[in-house]
């Protein structure tokens, strides 16, 4: 038996000296190794934040709640300016609340920074582990935007109908309870499971008939493209839906200084944004998520700044969220039952508030919604207008 | 050791190799004894052992299985990365009775079943133009295999900007994932067709039907019938995609819903049933085009 | 069909002709159309466009990064999966007890359409650059293990019946008679794992989009309105699958070429 020389070579060369085998094992540890390389794990700590949504063509901006104010005046970032091994990230999510669920659960954020109450919930009915520490935004009203030729006048026009819905966010929630007021389920509604940014495209191009939503669609509306036909507005206010700054039990028992600062700095920042002399920067600030300013004006008008801004863990903001779990149970949107009660952790909000000197400065709301105590933000005004 | 060396081989008629080694091959006498020991064992009995191959193949699910019961009793993983399975079952069992499992598999198998018409029948039409007429082929070929260099799910973006989101995208998608390996391996198939059974075609003066008929496309039928199989995988692949991006009801859309609202336990109950499906999809055609391949005479 | 004895074979010229007829025509028509404004501009913008665009988009725009982050995902995944497939595939072929084991689940996992893991990929690895590489290893799993089994499987006998003539340990029969017999089958395998890695890596930035990379960018034109960016990505996105097509293809040649069957 013979073989010719070049068998003998492939066959008596290890397979280390081979050089096909060798530039693919090269090439392999090579990928491998910057697939896996992670960032030099340096001392300092990073505090990672999640912001649930993306501005216009997937800005990383935010709009709608305190946090964003922070993140637009690099409120936290100032907190930790002089502490150098402390590093500050925000990440914005085009998934919006599930996608910072997914992030969370798989220990890549801190905090979840401005996450609506139904993905929390759910979070939490699976057992995620987080603390809500802050009001991000409350009574966040949503509106319902048609093709201008839909034919859809109101809520009740939209039986069989084709209508996107961002599943899994706040939006779900706040849109059953509206529809359960007018008689409707979801399941009379042909509802198609799409994010922000999908749905401003189909809506333009009239491939759905309409859409839920918050303010991004005043813009359309008022450049005619659609038409907003239902507000809660101007309907229930308790169909409105809330947002919170949550941490991670885990983060906030290694470090509850940084949690308390991140507070600090969230909280400096409300002050500075509920402040309605402030009302034309806030809104121009909002602008870097390519949002123009009059549809916040037009979102905001006829709603003090701090109706919406608050960053107090009051009863009207607890019991919203027991209600939006029970709702969600309902909905069968959620298997088992939440303990929202445990769930809040004022006292980072409550040392905030007294460090600097700010306990009476917003006001507070009962279970049922009734003021029970007023706050100086109240008094200021608005510099035009 | 290396080959360059002559080997001494037993020669026809030794019945034993060379003493010097240390005889780590059982030889083959002994072999067939120890077959015939596990055969008197095992009662000589083929359904027993089939039920021991079937027990070997289960054992390592089996295992998984037991792993993922003691991590959801446990803890090891938190019950947003691995739900509890005995939490799947149960919705399995709350989807089935409540028929919205088989509404989505429905609707999504019906999705399928359009698009691949569609695009099988228009890929055969084509590769059947382009086997028969090399100058059609010619021209449009180039032209064809540009276009299916693309990824389907490249053009998903720009299908959306043209036909919408709604039924049309899905069903146009599905019908381009089966219209590429259908023309591909029909066109193939129609060429491979050996010359000389076009000659007996000329022989027994065949009208071009009749050759076509009768000798082309019955040649060319296992080939295409592979177009067929991975057109439909492909189908059932591109479905699953497009469902998952914007609709309303499916299984991909299930899958959208359980990842939106945290429920993995959903997630899995359909990807269970897209496995089943795509099982029974690849088996069932495979068992036919083994079928098929068995009376090609071997060219 | 008739063959007429007297018809001339196609010269070099025509049949290099006609291969560029289509395309041209084609091509001819979208500017026509374009210009004459018989298509609106907002759906097919004019060649020159997209060129334009395309020149934008590297020397100002962060194109060229895109294209590096998708790749570089593609590569990445790919990696992982050849490192874990090819072993693991052989281990099928090679072994019966292996197969008989964990044959079945294999298969079963094949069965899964490939998307249908996004969901849980992005569950379990939330949607950073881990899940896409982790997707895309999955899908270019699939082939790798596939060949490298059947393969491993389909050694000749005589291989075989020569390990066993000259009693190779399990380590020398590996070596010097299961890889180089399953060579090109791996090959093959490693080859389609590549196609299935780029058709991976676009639909994972189409669905776990965050970050650079063709995909989005794709997902910014649709939801812009930009044709030609989404027309010009599109084109991207075909011709580095066939770029990577060929270079997969020349490596099989050299890397098969000592085999001459």
């Amino acid at each position: 038996m013979t073989t010719t020389s070049r068998q003998r070579r492939v066959f008596s060369r290890r397979a280390s000296t081979n050089p096909s085998r060798r530039s693919i094992i090269a090439l392999a540890a090579l990928a491998l190794g910057l697939a896996v390389a992670a960032p030099a794990v340096a001392d300092s700590t990073v505090i990672r934040l999640g912001y649930p949504g993306v501005g216009i063509d997937n800005r990383p901006f935010g709009y709608g709640d305190n946090v964003s104010v922070a993140h637009i005046g690099h409120f936290i970032e100032d907190e930790f300016k002089n502490d150098p091994d402390v590093k500050v990230e925000w990440t914005f999510f085009r998934g919006a609340g599930p996608a910072v669920n997914e992030a969370i659960a798989n220990g890549q954020l801190d905090f979840g920074a401005g996450e609506g109450d139904l993905p929390s919930i759910v979070a939490r009915s699976k057992g995620l582990k987080t603390k809500i520490i802050l009001a991000a935004d409350t009574r966040d009203p949503i509106y319902l935007a048609v093709k201008p030729d839909s034919g859809i006048a109101g809520i009740d026009d939209l039986k069989g109908r084709k209508i996107a819905q961002f599943r899994g966010t706040n939006l779900q929630i706040a849109t059953d309870r509206v529809l359960e007021a007018h008689g409707l389920t979801e399941r009379d509604i042909k509802f198609i499971n799409l994010d922000t940014g999908n749905t401003l495209a189909a809506l333009a191009s009239g491939d759905i008939d309409g859409a839920f939503g918050g303010p991004e669609y005043l813009d359309l509306d008022r450049r005619g493209i659609v038409k907003v036909v239902y507000s809660t507005k101007s309907d229930d206010p308790a169909f409105g839906r809330q947002a919170a700054l949550l941490v991670t039990e885990d983060f906030e028992s290694r470090h509850p200084d940084l949690t308390a600062r991140v507070v600090k700095a969230v909280v400096r920042s409300a002050q500075w944004s509920t402040d309605e002399s402030n009302r034309e920067a806030v809104f121009q600030g909002w602008t870097k998520s390519g949002i123009p300013v009059e549809t916040f004006r037009a979102d905001f008008a006829g709603v003090k700044l701090t109706d919406r801004l608050s960053p107090i863990i009051d009863d009207f903001f607890i019991a919203r969220y027991r209600a939006q779990a029970e709702r969600a149970k309902a909905y069968k949107l959620l298997r088992d039952d939440v303990d929202v009660d445990s769930w809040f952790e004022p006292k980072y909000l409550n040392q905030a508030l007294a460090d600097l000197k700010l306990e009476d400065y917003w006001p507070r709301y009962d279970a049922t919604g009734k003021k029970v105590a007023t706050g100086t933000v109240e008094q200021t005004q608005a510099a035009t207008q | 050791m290396s080959l360059t060396h002559p080997i001494p081989l037993p020669q026809a008629g030794e019945g034993t190799l060379p003493s010097r080694r240390t005889t780590r091959v059982p030889s083959a006498a002994k072999r067939e004894r120890d077959r015939v020991r596990v055969r008197e064992l095992t009662g000589s009995m083929p359904s027993l052992r089939r039920l021991q191959s079937v027990a070997v193949s289960l054992a390592f699910p089996a295992v998984l299985l037991l792993l993922w019961e003691l991590s959801a009793r446990y803890g090891w993983l938190p019950e947003q990365i691995l739900p509890d399975p005995r939490l799947v079952i149960q919705t399995i069992q709350e989807f089935v009775a409540s028929g919205e499992l088989l509404d989505d598999t429905r609707i999504s198998l019906a999705r399928v079943a359009q698009g691949f018409l569609f695009g099988g029948l228009a890929g055969l039409l084509l590769g059947i133009a382009m086997g028969l007429w090399p100058r059609f082929q010619a021209y449009v070929d180039p032209l064809f295999l540009a276009v299916s260099q693309v990824p389907t799910l490249g053009w998903m973006p720009l299908l959306i900007l043209l036909v919408g989101i709604d039924e049309e995208l899905k069903v146009t998608i599905i019908a381009w994932a089966a219209f590429v390996p259908v023309t591909l391996n029909t066109y193939r198939g129609i060429r491979g067709v050996p010359a000389r059974y076009r000659e007996v075609g000329q022989v027994l003066t065949f009208g071009p039907w009749s050759a076509l008929t009768k000798i082309v496309l019955p040649a060319a039928v296992p080939t295409i019938f592979v177009g067929i199989r991975e057109g439909l995988a492909n189908s059932w692949q591109t479905l699953v995609a497009a469902e998952l991006f914007a609709s309303s009801e499916g299984l991909g859309y299930l899958m959208a819903w359980g990842r939106q609202l945290f429920q993995l336990d959903l997630v899995i109950t359909a990807m269970i049933v897209v496995g089943a499906i795509g099982l029974l999809l690849n088996g069932g055609l495979g068992a036919i085009e083994r079928r098929l391949q068995r009376w090609q005479v071997a060219s | 069909m008739t063959v007429t004895a007297l018809a001339l074979p196609p010269t070099r010229a025509s049949t290099r002709w006609r291969a560029i007829a289509l395309p041209l025509g084609l091509l001819v028509a979208w500017e026509v159309a374009a210009h004459t404004g018989l298509v609106r501009a907002l759906f097919l913008p004019p060649l020159e466009a997209l060129a334009a665009r395309a020149w934008t988009e590297i020397v100002d725009g962060e194109l060229s990064l895109d294209i590096a982050m998708s790749l570089a995902r593609d590569l990445a995944g790919f990696a992982i999966a050849a490192v874990i497939g090819v072993p693991l595939g052989l281990a099928l072929g090679l072994s019966r007890l292996v197969e008989r084991v964990f044959g079945p689940t294999f298969s079963a996992y094949r069965q899964i359409a490939l998307f249908a893991w996004v969901p849980l990929i992005s569950m379990w690895f939330g949607t950073g650059e881990e899940a896409k590489i982790a997707f895309v290893a999955l899908a270019a799993l699939n082939p790798i293990v596939f060949n490298s089994a059947e393969g491993a499987r389909s050694i000749p006998a005589h291989y075989r019946e020569v390990a066993r003539v000259l009693t190779f340990g399990r380590w020398q029969l590996l070596r010097y008679v299961a890889l180089p017999g399953a060579f090109p089958s791996i090959v093959t395998g490693l080859h389609l794992g590549l196609i299935y890695a780029w058709l991976a890596t676009v639909g994972a930035e189409f669905f776990l989009n965050l970050g650079p990379g063709l995909g989005g960018r794709i997902n910014e034109g649709r939801e812009l309105f930009q044709m030609d960016l989404l027309l010009l990505c599109v084109l991207l996105l075909g011709l580095i699958g066939v770029l990577l097509n060929k270079l997969a293809g020349l490596a099989e040649a050299r890397l098969l070429a000592w085999q001459r069957r």
